[in-house]
């Protein structure tokens, strides 16, 4: 598990973190959520070494994290970099060895690599010469050819086609099966939602939610009941549950916000009654929804 | 270590298979095949004989021939005193008629296309003839009589001879610039390679992977060890075409260089103060190479640590010739100048051993500091970007 307990960063006047806590047990996937300027960066590099926190604790698996250990984790910076004169197959092998690795693994590893990633025909040219998507396709090789034990990736989608966003998601998967610990930072809710099993939100230098996406969605004060039809009958049951308001109509159906203790099988029995129901949905926030209540509370 | 001999095998491969070190390797090696060979193939080129005709009286004319053979080519010689024409001078494809008579003493005219060569060498070539008709002695014994021998015998220890201090000052001039190339040129290329890093946005991924000491001391391991490279590779070419002592244009020949012309002494002082005075310098250098966020600023953060590298090299120059002012002997002392100049004082005359022993211990002192300075700048600039920061950020870093 790694704990990160209350990490605060200066850079002379500029607070960039200044009280995170959270938790990543092993081998789950972890949602790293903000906008930008919120911090994520530099946490991250925190729990990489890279920077050292002026407070708090980073610790994995109960030790605190040092330069042996960090050979050990992986990183796919949010701003891509590689040799451009340097071979696909060399940059690959060469962070490999960077890691720890001796030959012939980093051979085997880096050929597994530029297979799973289907990079075979650019193996022997120099990484300038590839397009954008399979660079960061080099980069994700040159991150994960050591295997890490846990691996924080940056935006890891962010200018990718659909095709190999799908390729890339499938190898972080992989990954997680073999036991990797991933920790996912990017902008694309939907992709951290099916992704992670938990999340924390940072803004402005501070956790503001944190946990499994049960737990953020349980402390959301209200759900919202789409019903059809929408006609005045419907409309009449739904005003007379206690603290729903109306959210908006559509030809079919009608949007209430009602409280997320509601009793939502007494209400079906009251619009049963009430009219010919065909759609009843309690609709659950999404992590978008979240993200977007969380970060507006703050500003 | 692993991690400083990973760095420094995969950066050495890549600077050996990079233009700029071929390129700088290429025009090191014709600057010294320029160097060595210029001094010869001018004086060849100055020394291209003119084409006279002389004329004179039959009694003068082989002794006024045997005396002007030297700097002339005689295409041709008569006895005929008549005034030439520039069609007399076409007709032998020559570029002066040198006109000798003989009436109480011999008087020369000179018909010329170009009368601004220094055409006074033909009077001083005929002055024995001239004595010689004059006193009846004989033009033999008049050549010896006008030539006394002077032999220079050396006081100072430190050379044997007029000709061996000639040689050293030569030898210290040639391995000052090598000096002088290798240290500028190769922190320059560390300096780029360390921008190259963090503008290509490689430097984050490299840091998370491994300590940046190793990295940026094994960027330095990899400059020196392509110095030292170039350095075998340019002094062997020097020896093969020839060393010139380019200030003195005296040629010194190679094999007396390697049967004593250069000291053991010199040789060891030039590769340690070779490898203080580059530490030193690249370590700033990718200090400061670490603060830029585009190659194109390069240039303008590099200059407060070149100019006292060209300042020095000019010290070093001045050293040469008066190697133990004052105040020479006291910048051989100061860092980043000492290199140059502490060498150019033990290439040409007898340094205390005290003197540099302390030279050496100050140097390596300030390399242990500029090391710990760049490592702090290095650690930071690598992760830096946007606005560049000012000097007095700066400072607060080195100070942290």
């Amino acid at each position: 598990m790694l704990t990160v307990d209350h990490i605060r960063k200066e850079f002379g006047k500029v607070r960039a973190v200044s009280d995170v806590s959270f938790e990543i047990p092993t081998g789950i996937t972890f949602g790293l959520l903000g906008p930008n300027g919120a911090g994520k960066t530099t946490t991250m590099r925190m729990i990489l070494g890279i920077l050292t926190p002026d407070a708090g604790t980073i610790t994995w698996n109960g030790k605190k994290v040092d330069g042996t250990m960090r050979r050990r984790f992986g990183y796919l910076p949010e701003e891509r970099g590689l040799y451009g004169k340097m071979k696909v197959r060399e940059q690959i092998a060469f962070f490999g060895r960077l890691h720890g690795m001796v030959e012939p693994e980093i051979s085997k590893r880096a050929n597994s690599w530029i297979e799973r990633l289907e990079i075979g025909q650019y193996a022997d040219r120099p990484c300038a010469e590839l397009s954008k998507g399979n660079q960061q396709k080099v980069q994700v090789a040159c991150a994960a050819v050591h295997e890490p034990e846990f691996l924080i990736l940056d935006e890891p989608f962010s200018g990718l086609d659909p095709v190999n966003a799908d390729m890339l998601l499938a190898v972080f998967n992989d990954l997680k099966a073999k036991g990797t610990t991933l920790v996912l930072s990017s902008h694309q809710m939907w992709q951290l939602e099916a992704l992670c099993e938990r999340f924390c939100i940072i803004t402005a230098g501070e956790n503001r939610a944190s946990g499994t996406l049960a737990d953020l969605r349980a402390a959301w004060a209200t759900r919202v009941l789409r019903v059809a039809p929408g006609d005045d009958a419907v409309r009449a049951v739904l005003d007379r549950v206690p603290g729903a308001t109306f959210v908006t109509t559509d030809q079919d159906s009608v949007d209430y916000a009602v409280p997320s203790n509601t009793d939502f099988s007494a209400v079906l029995k009251a619009l049963v009654g009430a009219a010919d129901i065909h759609r009843f949905d309690a609709i659950e926030p999404s992590l978008h929804d979240i993200y977007i209540r969380t970060i507006g509370e703050v500003a | 270590m692993n991690d400083f001999i990973v760095v420094y095998s995969t950066e050495l491969m890549r600077r050996i298979k990079s233009r700029p070190f071929q390129i700088g390797l290429l025009i090191g090696i014709v600057s010294i095949a320029l160097f060595t060979k210029l001094p010869d193939l001018l004086r060849n080129a100055g020394s291209h004989q003119t084409n006279v005709v002389l004329a004179a009286p039959a009694a003068v004319l082989d002794r006024a021939k045997a005396l002007l053979a030297n700097d002339y080519a005689i295409v041709a010689t008569t006895a005929d005193a008549t005034t030439p024409n520039a069609a007399s001078l076409k007709s032998h494809d020559a570029s002066a008629w040198i006109a000798i008579t003989d009436a109480k003493g011999l008087k020369v005219v000179v018909y010329a296309k170009d009368p601004s060569k220094n055409w006074s060498t033909v009077g001083r070539r005929l002055a024995p003839l001239n004595v010689a008709l004059a006193t009846d002695v004989s033009q033999a014994r008049l050549a010896t009589l006008m030539s006394v021998p002077v032999d220079v015998q050396a006081l100072d220890a430190h050379f044997s001879s007029a000709a061996q201090a000639d040689a050293a000052e030569g030898i210290a001039f040639t391995l000052l610039i090598f000096l002088y190339m290798l240290i500028l040129i190769n922190s320059q290329l560390v300096m780029s390679s360390v921008a190259e890093e963090k503008t290509s946005r490689i430097a984050e991924l490299l840091v998370a992977s491994i300590s940046p000491v190793p990295l940026l001391y094994g960027k330095i391991a990899v400059a020196t060890t392509l110095a030292l490279l170039q350095l075998f590779i340019w002094v062997t070419v020097g020896l093969l075409l020839g060393a010139n002592g380019m200030h003195t244009g005296r040629s010194i020949d190679p094999g007396a260089i390697l049967a004593g012309g250069v000291t053991a002494t010199e040789i060891v002082s030039f590769l340690i103060l070779f490898l203080l005075g580059f530490g030193q310098l690249s370590m700033l250098m990718a200090g400061l190479g670490s603060l830029v966020n585009r190659t194109e600023d390069l240039g303008s953060v590099s200059i407060p640590v070149v100019m006292p590298v060209v300042f020095a090299f000019i010290l070093a120059i001045v050293a040469i010739q008066v190697p133990d002012l004052p105040w020479i002997v006291g910048v051989s002392f100061v860092p980043l100048v000492s290199p140059f100049v502490m060498f150019a004082r033990i290439a040409v005359t007898d340094v205390p051993i005290w003197q540099i022993a302390l030279c050496v211990a100050i140097n390596l002192v300030a390399l242990w500091a500029i090391a710990i300075a760049a490592g702090k700048l290095y650690r930071v600039g690598m992760l830096l970007y946007g606005r560049a920061p000012n000097f007095k950020q700066v400072w607060q870093v080195i100070r942290s």
